[in-house]
């Protein structure tokens, strides 16, 4: 790919991203919570939980990119408050989308890591304003976005010195109508071959569906994703978005339980295997 | 003007009633040290005939009056609660309030405009007890406090270390991400320099921390914020958009409590201020004392002495009481190498904040 400067990948170089002591780029990291943060109790309830199940990250939205402007908007400066007690609380640090330049400076004070939506992902004074912070960046993919689109947003950010990109894929549009978006797991080797950069996968997002977030979680650990990102809501039925995709507590510990041995499993195997 | 905004301002005059009641009922408090009996019924008289004096078509003199006798017989029974006054340098709010009232639960706090009125207010007996700051961790020693204490009478009877927890506040119909001028005091915009310049936010100096938060509420500036304490937000009614945004994290300001008589009840830590001659070895040979008697020194700051300022006063704060042997002793050796020697008090050490 042409002109990627600073993405582009060296066989062997990988980069790894240091957040608060969770480091993306070397084994597996799961960051889990709501799809937005509704209220004090919940946020507080959900962070407990998704950290005793083993997540190392903590994930909730501040400000909401809904498709109709009737729906819930998230509750903003109150949000990134909630998240800041959240962390205090369970030591776990934050990951909340951004959407409005204006807001970059005032998220980074309240949260670890930005994270740049689907429908922003060529938002490109938005890219550029994540850039300049040097806070680490979730860039998720675009929903109808190339690989190559992509890695140049990706090199949007890194150009404003700005090393910590995170990429995430969540799925991108075809015309299936059973899940939400289709999973583009080849995505996890082919990243790995054009970039240096991480690469983490929604399985939540992308199949919409909560039978299906597990399944494909396992296929994305076993293709070698850096990490996984999945909603987590304490009582989904109530959730103020997206609860029909969303996992209880109880069901996220089974995930918990069933990917890590796999993750472990073949962590050792990769190692003894002869090249 | 609609009904959410009449409303609204409504409120803010509310607010800003009760604002001026308390001030009302400060004054009143220190009124008291000035008279014999609480209840005077010809200045009460003066006073209803004043509000009689005045012609406002929408108050009726009858309402004037009965809010006024209300007004007055809440100030004669807090006069009668026989509160200590204590007064802090700063508005309500500033971090010496924050002191004084740690210092002092039961106390009626009374703001004074300079360091000079709080320990003139003490030493005169119109005010009761006094709050002062003595040093900061990141700024150092408050110069014009350390000054004040070489020349003053009165004793310390007590410490408080206050953590500084600097809070951006705004007004609450301002929306954050318009702020662009920051007001405070230039020794706390100094210690948030970092945040400031993340969020591209200009510092505007002015007088004092909580002056700026009172500011805010009373003329609501657009595009502005302040830097104060949470007890400002709470006393002047404004939102706290970000809590602890200073740079440096143990950012701690250390207040003694002066008084005119001196603390009987003991304590384990004492400050004194002396002076040496200038020669060579001599201020070591007064830490020697220390050294060998196996005394911790908690403190040491140097000034220059008002009269000759090529000689020092050294402010000493070390832990054990002047009522303890080895203490004792060491301070009368002391005497001898000594050209001039101030005790300020014992009293007991604010281990809260201990790192």
């Amino acid at each position: 790919m042409k002109n990627l400067k600073l993405a582009s990948g060296k066989p062997g170089q990988k980069t790894i991203i240091d957040i608060d002591g969770v480091t993306i780029g070397s084994g597996l990291v799961v960051i889990a919570g709501p799809c937005s943060v509704e209220s004090e109790e919940q946020m507080l309830a959900a962070a407990h939980a998704v950290k005793e199940a083993g997540a190392q990250m903590l994930r909730g939205g501040a400000f909401k990119p809904r498709t109709s402007p009737y729906a819930f908007q998230g509750l903003g400066l109150q949000g990134l408050k909630i998240l800041e007690k959240a962390k205090k609380e369970t030591g776990l640090p934050i990951v909340t989308e951004v959407i409005d330049p204006r807001d970059v400076s005032w998220i980074a004070e309240f949260a670890d890591v930005l994270q740049i939506g689907t429908r922003n992902m060529q938002n490109f004074a938005l890219l550029k304003e994540v850039g300049k912070s040097g806070k680490p960046v979730f860039l998720k993919r675009g929903m109808h976005s190339t690989l190559e689109e992509w890695l140049n947003c990706a090199e949007y950010i890194l150009s404003e010195g700005n090393p910590d990109v995170i990429l995430c894929e969540r799925g991108i549009r075809t015309f299936e109508k059973y899940t939400r978006n289709t999973l583009d797991l080849s995505a996890v080797p082919a990243i790995q071959e054009l970039t240096h950069l991480p690469i983490i996968i929604d399985p939540t997002h992308s199949t919409g569906r909560l039978s299906l977030i597990e399944p494909m979680s396992m296929a994305a650990v076993a293709a070698g994703c850096d990490g996984l990102m999945i909603e987590v809501h304490a009582k989904p039925e109530e959730a103020l978005c997206d609860g029909a995709q969303s996992m209880t507590p109880a069901i996220f510990k089974h995930l918990m339980d069933r990917i890590l041995p796999l993750h472990s499993f073949l962590a050792d195997t990769h190692s003894t295997a002869e090249p | 003007m609609k009904l959410k905004e009449i409303r609204s301002r409504i409120d803010k005059i509310d607010r800003e009633l009760l604002v001026m009641l308390q001030e009302r009922m400060g004054l009143a408090l220190r009124s008291k040290k000035f008279k014999e009996l609480i209840s005077d019924p010809e200045r009460e008289k003066d006073m209803l005939a004043q509000v009689e004096r005045m012609s406002l078509d929408l108050i009726e003199h009858s309402f004037s009056k009965q809010l006024l006798k209300v007004i007055i017989a809440e100030s004669k029974r807090l006069q009668k609660e026989d509160r200590p006054l204590v007064a802090f340098q700063g508005e309500h709010g500033a971090y010496g309030e924050v002191a004084a009232r740690k210092l002092v639960p039961d106390g009626a706090y009374i703001p004074c405009m300079e360091f000079m009125d709080v320990f003139r207010g003490v030493e005169e007996g119109h005010l009761d007890l006094g709050v002062v700051p003595v040093e900061n961790s990141l700024e150092g020693a408050v110069t014009q406090v350390n000054d004040l204490l070489t020349t003053t009478k009165l004793k310390v009877i007590g410490e408080a270390k206050v953590p500084v927890r600097h809070c951006l506040l705004a007004t609450e119909d301002t929306d954050y991400r318009e702020i662009r001028l920051v007001y405070s005091h230039p020794q706390a915009l100094a210690q948030c320099r970092g945040f400031l310049s993340r969020n591209k936010l200009e510092p505007r100096p002015y007088y004092d921390t909580a002056g700026a938060a009172k500011m805010l509420a009373r003329e609501n500036p657009k595009a502005a914020a302040a830097i104060a304490s949470s007890l400002s937000a709470e006393l002047y009614n404004l939102s706290i958009i970000k809590e602890k945004i200073e740079d440096g994290h143990a950012n701690s300001t250390r207040f003694l409590l002066l008084s005119k008589h001196q603390n009987n009840t003991g304590g384990d830590k004492t400050s004194i201020i002396f002076a040496t001659p200038h020669k060579a070895g001599r201020l070591y040979s007064v830490l020697r004392l220390f050294a060998e008697a196996h005394i911790n020194l908690t403190r040491i700051a140097s000034m220059p002495l008002r009269t000759e300022p090529s000689n020092y006063s050294f402010f000493l704060d070390f832990e054990g009481s002047e009522s303890d042997k080895k203490v004792a002793e060491v301070l009368k050796k002391m005497e001898k190498l000594t050209i001039s020697m101030k005790y300020l008090g014992t009293y007991p050490a604010d281990r809260d904040n201990d790192a």
